[in-house]
C-alpha cells in the first residue's frame, strides 16, 4: 500500500535566469538549445514564454537579453538557499536548482502549523531574491503543483489533509507536462480523446488505463488521483545497495572526485538497470580527511541515469568547496569518502522524460552543436529533410533550416511518405539525386538523338548515353558515349496542368550503361537530363 | 520512440581500458564480416569508393543512426533521401550542413567538421581537395579524440584513412529492353586499410 506522505515544495519560478544574475525588470531569458527555458518577470509580460525558441521571443521582445543556459551556475547560485533551507528543515530534497522539497510533518509542528512553517520558508532568503511560491499538500505532485500556483499567486497554497485528490481532480491536464511527469504526445493524446482535466483521468479505471496507455499512462493517472507520488514499487533498497569508495590518498582535485563518482554512479545505475529498476532519491555522502561531511538528498520524479548522479555530486562537491569561510561543516582537506546510497528505487518504465520530452543525450548534443554550427555558418546552412512528396527524386524532400524546425517533434512531424505517392517510382531510390538535373544526350544504334513523341513513345530504341559538359552561350562538349544495355520507359508526368506557368510535361527512363550504372533520366522538352544516379 | 542506446555511457572514456568491441556502433549484418570488431568503432575514418559509394555508406551508418546516434551530412547536396530512407536511415536524426558555395569554404570547411564532431555521432563527408595537409591532420585527431565515426564519399586525401571500403562489380537486375525497371543491385564490397586487415569482402544487395 502506498503512504501518504505531506510535502512542502519550495519552489523558485525561472531559477536559471535569476541565477544568471538578471533582475525581474530586465527583460531577459535563459536559453537551452535554441529554447526559452526561464526569463525574468519583464521578459513574461512581453509574451516570452518558456519552450518558445529564440527568434520567437526576440520576435515579441526585441531588445531582451538571452544568455546560455549553465546547469552548474544554477546550482551554485542555489546552494545558499539550500542551505537556508536546511536550517529550517535539514531533511530536504533538492530535486533540481530551484526547486527544494521537504517532508512537512516535523518542521509544521515546530513552527506551529503548515502556515507559519509556510511563511517561514517563504521568508527564507529575506530580499535576496524574489520569494518563492510554497506549497504544501499529501504528495509530491499535489504539493509541487501547489507551490507553482502559490509562485502565481504569491501566497502560499496550503492543501488540507486528504484533499489532494479533490485539488488535483480539477487541474487541467497539462501540468503533468509542465511538471516533467508525462511526455508531451501523452498529454496531446489524452486532449485529443476528451480528457482535459486529471478528475478525467482519474476517474478512468487503473486497469484500463494500463491496456490503453501502458506504464506512462498509470503513471499518469496514479499522480491525477492525487493518491499518491510514491508508486507501490517503490522500495527502500536494504544498505548494502549503497557504493562507496574510500580513497587511500585524500582526493584534492575535483576532477579526481569526479572521476570516482562516475564509476560509482554507472555501477550503481548499471546494477539497478539490469534489474529493471531506476532511482528516484538518491544520497550523496561526501567525507573530508578531517571528518567533515556533506551529505545530500537529490530526488527526481523520472529517476536519476548515472550521468544525472554525477552531476549531482558535481553541484554538491563545488557548493562544499563554495562554503563561506568559517562556516560549520567547511572542507578543510582533501576527500577520502564518496558515498551513493539509493534511497528510493522504482521499477524503470523505459522512459526517459525531459523537459521536451523524451530527449536523450545525443539529442542533446545535437541540438546544441546545431545551434552553434548555425552561427558557425549561416541559419540556411543547416537544413533538416521535411517530406514534400513528388514524383522527381529532386522534389520529394525539402531541406528546411534546422533553427525552424521542432527537432524533438520530429517523429510526429512525418520523416517520410505518409502512404504511397501516385506516380511515384518504384523503390529502390537512387542515392545520389542532382538538384539541377545534367544535360545528357540520348542516341540511337545511328548516332541520331532519340525522342519522345507526345502518344508516350520512343522514337527509337536508346543506345547511348553521352554527357554534356558547358552551357548554350559557351558551347557544349560532349563526353565518352556509353552503351545503354537496359532501359525502360518512357514514365510520363504531367505537372500543374491547371496553371500555365508551372505546367511541366516530362518522360522518366531508368537507364544502365555497359558499366552497369543506373540512371534516372528524363526528357522534357525534346531534350534530355540525368536526374538522378543509382550510387 | 526509439530506445536510445546510452551513447554517453559507451563513450565513457573515464571507465577502465575497455575493449574496442565496447566502443563499436552496430552495424548490418551483410557488412559486419568485413570488420574485425563487427561493428563500427568511434573515432575511426573510412572511405567508400567505387560505383556504390553512396548506397553503401548509408547502408554502413543507419543501424547506428537507428540506435540513436545523430548524423551530419556536410557538402553533400545530391544525397538521395528516399535511398537513406530505404536504407534504413532515420531521417529524423539526419542533418545536413553546408559551408557554403564561396571561395572561403575549404578554409573554412575543418572548423565546420570539428563543429560537428562535438555534437553528431556520425559524420558523412567528401573531403575538399584544396585543404591542407596540416589542417586535415588536426582534424583527423580531432574526430578520433570525439569518437565519431566519419565517412568519406571518395577519396580522403590527406585525411587519417583507418579503411577503405571499395564497392566493385555492380550488377543491376530488374530492367530489360523497354521494360521493367530497376529491382535489385548486388555489388561487392571489399574492405582493406590500415584497421581492415585480411582480405575481407562482402556481397551487398539493395534492396536486401
Amino acid at each position: 500500500m502506498s503512504e501518504q506522505q505531506r510535502i512542502v515544495s519550495v519552489w523558485y519560478p525561472d531559477w536559471p535566469v535569476t541565477a544568471a544574475g538578471f533582475d525581474a525588470d530586465i527583460p531577459a531569458a535563459v536559453m537551452a538549445a535554441n529554447r526559452v527555458v526561464a526569463r525574468t518577470s519583464a521578459a513574461a509580460a512581453e509574451g516570452v514564454a518558456i519552450g518558445q525558441r529564440r527568434r520567437q521571443s526576440q520576435r515579441r521582445c526585441p531588445q531582451i537579453a538571452l544568455v546560455d543556459h549553465d546547469p552548474d551556475r544554477d546550482a551554485r547560485e542555489f546552494e545558499p538557499i539550500v542551505r537556508a533551507i536546511a536550517e529550517v528543515s535539514p531533511r530536504l530534497d533538492v530535486i533540481e536548482p530551484g526547486w527544494v522539497s521537504l517532508g512537512s510533518r516535523g518542521p509544521s509542528r515546530y513552527f506551529g502549523g503548515d502556515q507559519a512553517l509556510a511563511d517561514r520558508l517563504v521568508d527564507v532568503n529575506g530580499e535576496a531574491h524574489a520569494p518563492p511560491g510554497v506549497g504544501i499538500a499529501d504528495g509530491r505532485f499535489a504539493s509541487s503543483v501547489a507551490a507553482r500556483l502559490a509562485a502565481r499567486r504569491k501566497a502560499p497554497v496550503i492543501i488540507e489533509a486528504g484533499q489532494s485528490p479533490a485539488f488535483c481532480g480539477e487541474l487541467p491536464i497539462g501540468w503533468l507536462q509542465t511538471l516533467g511527469e508525462s511526455d508531451p504526445e501523452l498529454i496531446d493524446l489524452f486532449g485529443r480523446l476528451g480528457l482535459r482535466r486529471l478528475g478525467d483521468l482519474a476517474a478512468l479505471s487503473a486497469v484500463d488505463v494500463l491496456g490503453r496507455f501502458g506504464h506512462a499512462g498509470v503513471h499518469a493517472h496514479r499522480l491525477a488521483s492525487g493518491a499518491d507520488t510514491r508508486p507501490s514499487s517503490t522500495t527502500d533498497p536494504a544498505p548494502e545497495r549503497r557504493l562507496d569508495h574510500a580513497l587511500d590518498d585524500p582526493a584534492t582535485l575535483s576532477s579526481a572526485v569526479v572521476f570516482v563518482a562516475k564509476q560509482l554512479a554507472d555501477e550503481l545505475a548499471g546494477s539497478l538497470g539490469a534489474e529493471g529498476r531506476v532511482c528516484t532519491r538518491l544520497v550523496v555522502l561526501l567525507e573530508s580527511e578531517h571528518g567533515e561531511r556533506s551529505q545530500r538528498s537529490w530526488y527526481r520524479s523520472a529517476g536519476l541515469s548515472a550521468p544525472a548522479m554525477v552531476e549531482r555530486v558535481r553541484w554538491q562537491l563545488d557548493a562544499w568547496i563554495n562554503l563561506p569561510k568559517g562556516s560549520e561543516q567547511e572542507l578543510t582537506g582533501g576527500i577520502v569518502l564518496i558515498r551513493l546510497t539509493p534511497d528510493e528505487v522504482r521499477a524503470d518504465e523505459g522512459s526517459q522524460l525531459g523537459l521536451w520530452g523524451g530527449q536523450s543525450e545525443a539529442d542533446r548534443r545535437a541540438a546544441r552543436a546545431i545551434a552553434r554550427l548555425s552561427t558557425l555558418t549561416s541559419q540556411d546552412a543547416v537544413t533538416v529533410p521535411v517530406w514534400r512528396g513528388g514524383r522527381l527524386p529532386a522534389d520529394r524532400y525539402e531541406w528546411v533550416p534546422a533553427v525552424m524546425v521542432d527537432l524533438d517533434q520530429r517523429e510526429r512531424a512525418g520523416g517520410g511518405p505518409m502512404g504511397p505517392w501516385p506516380g511515384a517510382l518504384p523503390s529502390p531510390s537512387p542515392a545520389t539525386v542532382f538538384p539541377e538535373p545534367q544535360p545528357v544526350e540520348v542516341l540511337d544504334a545511328q548516332g541520331d538523338a532519340v525522342q519522345v513523341t507526345g502518344r508516350g513513345q520512343v522514337s527509337a530504341r536508346p543506345a547511348m548515353l553521352r554527357s554534356l559538359n558547358g552551357d548554350d552561350a559557351s558551347g557544349w562538349r560532349r563526353g565518352r558515349p556509353r552503351p545503354i544495355i537496359a532501359w525502360a520507359g518512357p514514365w510520363p508526368v504531367e505537372e500543374r496542368w491547371w496553371e500555365p506557368d508551372r505546367h511541366r510535361r516530362l518522360a522518366r527512363f531508368q537507364m544502365v550503361t555497359d558499366d552497369h550504372d543506373g540512371f534516372l533520366v528524363i526528357a522534357e522538352h525534346q531534350r534530355w537530363w540525368i536526374s538522378a544516379r543509382y550510387d | 520512440m526509439h530506445t536510445a542506446v546510452d551513447l554517453a555511457a559507451l563513450s565513457d572514456r573515464v571507465a577502465p581500458p575497455a575493449l574496442a568491441r565496447e566502443r563499436t556502433m552496430p552495424v548490418s549484418e551483410e557488412l559486419s564480416g568485413l570488420f574485425v570488431e563487427g561493428g563500427l568503432v568511434r573515432g575511426r575514418t573510412l572511405a567508400c569508393q567505387g560505383p556504390a559509394a553512396t548506397s553503401t555508406a548509408l547502408a554502413l551508418v543507419a543501424p547506428a543512426v537507428i540506435a540513436g546516434a545523430w548524423l551530419a551530412i556536410v557538402d553533400l547536396p545530391t544525397i538521395g533521401l528516399d535511398a537513406a530512407r530505404e536504407l534504413g536511415v532515420p531521417l529524423e536524426r539526419t542533418v545536413a550542413i553546408s559551408t557554403g558555395d564561396d571561395l572561403g569554404s575549404s578554409q573554412r570547411w575543418p572548423d565546420v567538421i570539428a563543429a560537428a564532431a562535438d555534437g553528431f555521432d556520425v559524420l558523412l563527408v567528401r573531403v575538399p581537395t584544396d585543404v591542407s595537409m596540416g589542417a586535415l591532420r588536426k582534424l583527423s585527431v580531432r574526430l578520433r579524440q570525439r569518437d565519431v565515426v566519419t565517412v568519406v564519399l571518395g577519396d580522403p586525401g590527406h585525411m587519417g584513412c583507418d579503411g577503405v571500403l571499395q564497392t566493385d562489380a555492380p550488377s543491376w537486375s530488374g530492367l530489360g529492353e523497354g521494360y521493367g525497371h530497376l529491382r535489385q543491385r548486388e555489388v561487392t564490397v571489399k574492405a582493406s586499410g590500415r584497421r581492415l586487415p585480411g582480405d575481407r569482402r562482402c556481397q551487398l544487395a539493395t534492396p536486401a
